[in-house]
């Protein structure tokens, strides 16, 4: 009985608003580790074309 | 009797301001005793009588100029290289001297990590038990202690006997580090002075500092143990990058810098670093066996609960410190190459390269039985039954990498099997054996053991947050992505770009993985804020599990002996390389069967010693009951 | 506490199964080492080469030894994609030298491609070829070792054997000179042989001025020659800097009065390191 009552104020998210988020969570990290390879890649002088191939 | 103690203590002041006033009058008289009873008969102050003979005067000669007034025209001295002792130069035993001075620094840098280890996580429990007011957690610290105290004397009589070997049979190459490193060696010396007071202190007082600001008083006992510690072994370190990549010399050896300069080698803070970080994941793995042999050793669930909880949280340090040494040790490997690639291809490349796979056969091991430990350890609570599924996935992955790690670039082939294999390569296998597959196998295995210590640390709890999936989604994000990443950037710059852009993409693998650490750390962090816990139970895993805490130092204790072969046979046939060649009998690379039974050697003496040293600590609290007493006297 | 007898035989049984289980994980790593290839690292020994009956084929093959033992070339030298320098054995050198002289980018002092290979030996950042170069150094850096210092420090006669194999390989004209008898002596010397009668290193600055036969033309320790300069006071003309020079490029500098070309100029090769400063600081401290 308290757990249920627990449940209702606990603010749940939705299945469509959780869907949304993981797929914006996926494009984030993708983002994130396309920045990390230009990053460390470039650092150590070695620079890299927009598609991640040798530059220069 | 406060009268009388107060009396007595006037007595004794008014004695020592006597003896203070004898001490000082002898002080000031001595001197002019001395100088007195030299005023000679000539009448020559002494300066007059010890002027340098030699000046000969003669008649009608050139003008001699009085001594003083040149600056004493002294040549100067000539600049001393570093010593060519030539074959006949070393002394000999009878037996290897190598091998005896092999034997002894190993088991010096076993012990050595063990107690500079321990104290290091142990100031951390402590600390832990102060903010969470659990005293398990200071118990556990001073047991720890307890079982490792031994450990400090027998280093410290290993170091002992190692001086004698080096000088004995070294003499000329530690004449030449004794004047290249100077004063240091005396700093070394003091600091031992420092390290046993800081540890009897720390150890002897734990009861008495217990609360309050004593607690706070004997922390710092605690961290100055550890300070005094960890510069010990800084500067030991210097000595030994100092041989490998000579700096504050020049190409004869002559010093050309100072002690700082000779000190602060290109390869200095990446071996202060790896070992900083291999000790603690060393002497994590070693308490570990301990726990898990009292473990076993008892049927009592309290001892067990108790024992369970220690050998856990070596796991805990053990695994924790072993991820991040890759890195370092890759950073260490980078400077070598940056140094001298020469050296690097030898070691990787090169004669030594073999090695690499025996590494990764003990570093499989490492992480398989780790692993292994934590999978077991989830039958603690019934919280894993949602993760257990993960399992198969993960063990699949860390026996395919490991498989992948473990496969040899080069074989030894006869003709016919070079035709059957239609290449000195296999076609398909061949790739495997160099550094991007092994780049890509190496990261892999480190994420997925993060996730199983990850999965691990969630079994217990249930997240109350309300943005709990999204975090999740993160979570998985990043694990899919990172290991993606790793596997992509592994094969397009390994094999279709060219060599700079090869080595470089390690760097990017190991930013992969460190991000889903530090991710997956954090996250969890806020994410179970006010977490609801299940219950665990301690005490509730099987035997067999505690197998994987004996695997733990023994492959631990192997690695190190391994790449000590390593670091020593990278210098060739040089004691300091390029500087001062080595002549000895021994002065080529062993095979590297050899060396392996050298380290199974000292992996054996060492876990001898080891025993002993838990022997020492177990026995310590053994009571004889006294002969008469009352029969049949429990615990 | 004392220990209950029944849980001391478990103690004891743990205590093996715990010993057994270790030595066997142990054994089981020893294996692993003993059954890989076993070779061992050899020191490189000094060896004595008769130069009065060595041919060009016996040279030749010398520099094919060196190339693989103590030059260790092969350790960056080899085949695509492992190599991390350029695959010399397998492309004909004197093409390869004749196209990197003709790049703009050269910039060496070599003028044939004997001289060409030779530099790279010595002095291999003085052209380095393109995408070999140290990471971030643009390709101004080379990461090779100079092949004639330590650890490697290969003497001149074992420099021209190799490169006279790296002539030889591609089926091209061996233009580097065998060998002489002064070369030889130079050798002996630079080996610490049984024979005995080579030269040791000159122990101070002085017995090193006699050793190299300054005193023939400069005046100096009690010398009055006048074929060069005099050194009683080049302590104060010179700096070390330029007396070290004036010593390994003679005709860098030419003082007034002198003509060039009549100073030795190996004597780079011939002194050791020890030798040329000793040399330069007793030379610095000529000062009347």
């Amino acid at each position: 009985m308290a757990e249920g009552r627990k449940a209702m104020q606990e603010k749940r998210m939705g299945r469509g608003a959780t869907l949304v988020a993981v797929m914006v969570a996926f494009v984030v990290v993708l983002a994130v580790f396309y920045g990390l390879d230009h990053l460390v890649m470039g650092i150590q002088g070695l620079p890299l074309n927009p598609d991640l191939s040798p530059a220069g | 009797m406060m009268s009388g103690k107060g009396m007595d203590m006037r007595r004794v002041g008014r004695l020592w301001l006597q003896l203070f006033k004898v001490a000082i009058l002898v002080i000031a008289i001595t001197p002019s005793l001395l100088v007195a009873g030299d005023v000679a008969s000539d009448g020559l102050s002494v300066d007059q009588r010890i002027a340098p003979v030699g000046q000969v005067q003669v008649e009608g000669g050139p003008i001699v100029e009085m001594p003083g007034e040149e600056a004493a025209a002294v040549e100067k001295p000539e600049p001393l290289a570093a010593p060519r002792p030539q074959r006949k130069d070393y002394p000999g035993v009878g037996v290897s001297s190598r091998a005896i001075v092999w034997v002894v620094a190993q088991m010096h840098l076993f012990f050595g990590a063990l107690v500079l280890a321990v104290p290091l996580f142990v100031l951390v429990i402590e600390l832990t038990g102060v903010f969470t007011r659990d005293e398990r957690y200071d118990d556990m610290a001073h047991e720890f202690m307890k079982i490792s105290l031994v450990g400090f004397s027998i280093t410290a009589i290993i170091g002992g006997t190692l001086a004698l070997a080096l000088f004995m049979l070294y003499p000329d190459l530690m004449a030449y580090m004794m004047r290249v490193f100077r004063v240091q060696w005396l700093w070394y010396a003091f600091l031992f002075f420092v390290e046993s007071f800081f540890l009897y202190t720390y150890y002897y007082g734990w009861n008495a500092l217990r609360y309050g600001n004593k607690k706070w008083l004997h922390l710092t006992l605690g961290l100055l143990l550890n300070g005094a510690g960890m510069t010990i072994m800084v500067l030991a370190n210097s000595w030994a990058t100092f041989m490998m990549a000579p700096s504050g010399v020049d190409e004869t050896g002559v010093i050309t810098g100072t002690v700082w300069e000779a000190m602060k080698g290109p390869l200095w803070n990446p071996i202060n670093l790896h070992r900083f970080i291999a000790n603690i994941g060393f002497g994590g793995a070693v308490v570990g066996a301990y726990a898990a042999f009292k473990f076993l050793s008892t049927r009592d669930p309290k001892l067990r609960a108790h024992y369970d909880w220690m050998g856990y949280t070596s796991n805990f340090i053990a695994i924790l410190a072993f991820l991040p040494l890759p890195f370092a040790g890759y950073w260490l490997m980078a400077e070598i190459y940056a140094y001298s690639q020469q050296m690097g291809i030898t070691a990787m490349g090169g004669i030594l390269a073999w090695l690499f796979i025996v590494q990764a056969v003990l570093i499989g091991t490492i992480l398989l039985a780790g692993n292994f430990y934590l999978w077991s350890g989830m039958s603690r609570t019934e919280g894993s039954v949602r993760y257990q599924w993960m399992i198969k996935y993960i063990a699949a992955i860390l026996v395919v990498c490991f498989l992948t790690w473990m496969t040899p670039h080069t074989l030894i082939l006869s003709a016919r099997e070079i035709a059957t294999l239609g290449g000195s390569h296999h076609k398909i296998l061949g790739p495997l054996g160099i550094m991007p597959a092994k780049n890509i196998a190496v990261n892999l295995m480190l994420v997925v053991t993060f996730l199983s210590f990850q999965l691990y640390r969630r079994s217990d709890k249930v997240a109350t947050v309300s943005w709990a999936p999204v975090a999740n989604g993160f979570m998985v994000a990043i694990y899919i992505v990172a290991m993606l990443n790793i596997i992509f950037v592994g094969v397009y710059y390994g094999y279709f770009t060219n060599t700079v852009y090869k080595v470089g993409s390690s760097v990017v693998q190991v930013a992969s993985t460190l991000v889903v650490i530090i991710a997956g750390l954090t996250i969890d962090g806020f994410l179970f804020k006010g977490a609801k816990k299940l219950p665990s139970h301690w005490g509730r895993v099987s035997d067999r599990s505690q197998y994987a805490l004996f695997a733990l130092p023994i492959a631990f204790t192997w690695l190190m002996g391994l790449m000590g072969y390593v670091r020593s046979s990278v210098k060739t046939h040089w004691h300091v390389y390029t500087v001062m060649k080595d002549n000895s009998p021994d002065n080529f690379i062993p095979t590297i069967g050899y060396a392996g039974n050298m380290i199974t050697l000292v992996t054996i003496l060492f876990v001898l010693f080891v025993l002993f040293m838990f022997w020492i600590a177990n026995i310590s609290g053994v009571k004889q009951p006294r002969p008469g007493a009352a029969e049949g006297e429990a615990a | 506490m004392t220990v209950p007898s029944k849980e001391k035989g478990a103690g004891m049984g743990v205590f093996v199964k715990a010993m057994l289980f270790s030595l066997g994980l142990t054994l089981v790593f020893t294996l692993v080492a003993n059954l890989l290839p076993q070779v061992e690292g050899e020191a490189p020994v000094e060896q004595k080469v008769d130069l009065g009956s060595l041919t060009m084929d016996d040279f030749v093959a010398l520099g094919e030894n060196l190339f693989i033992g103590k030059g260790t070339c092969t350790l960056c030298h080899k085949p695509p994609p492992l190599g991390r320098a350029p695959d010399i054995q397998g492309e004909n050198m004197m093409e390869t030298a004749r196209q990197r002289l003709a790049d703009a980018r050269y910039k060496g002092k070599a003028e044939t491609p004997e001289e060409y290979i030779h530099e790279s030996m010595v002095d291999p950042s003085a052209y380095v070829v393109a995408g070999w170069g140290k990471k971030g150094s643009n390709d101004s850096e080379s990461p090779m070792p100079h092949v004639d210092k330590p650890p490697i420090q290969l003497s001149a006669l074992e420099t021209d054997a190799i490169i006279a194999w790296l002539q030889s390989k591609d089926g091209n004209e061996v233009t580097v000179e065998l060998p002489s008898a002064e070369a030889s002596a130079q050798v002996a010397a630079a080996a610490p042989t049984a024979a005995g009668a080579a030269p040791a290193p000159a122990a101070s600055g002085e017995e090193a001025i006699k050793k190299y036969g300054c005193l023939a033309c400069h005046a100096l320790l009690g010398s009055a020659a006048s074929l060069g300069p005099s050194l009683e006071d080049v302590g104060r003309r010179l700096s070390a800097e330029q007396i070290r020079q004036n010593i390994l490029q003679p005709n860098a500098q030419i003082s007034d009065g002198f003509t060039p070309d009549v100073m030795p100029k190996d004597f780079a090769e011939k002194m050791t390191v020890k030798e040329l400063e000793m040399i330069v600081n007793l030379l610095a401290e000529q000062q009347q």
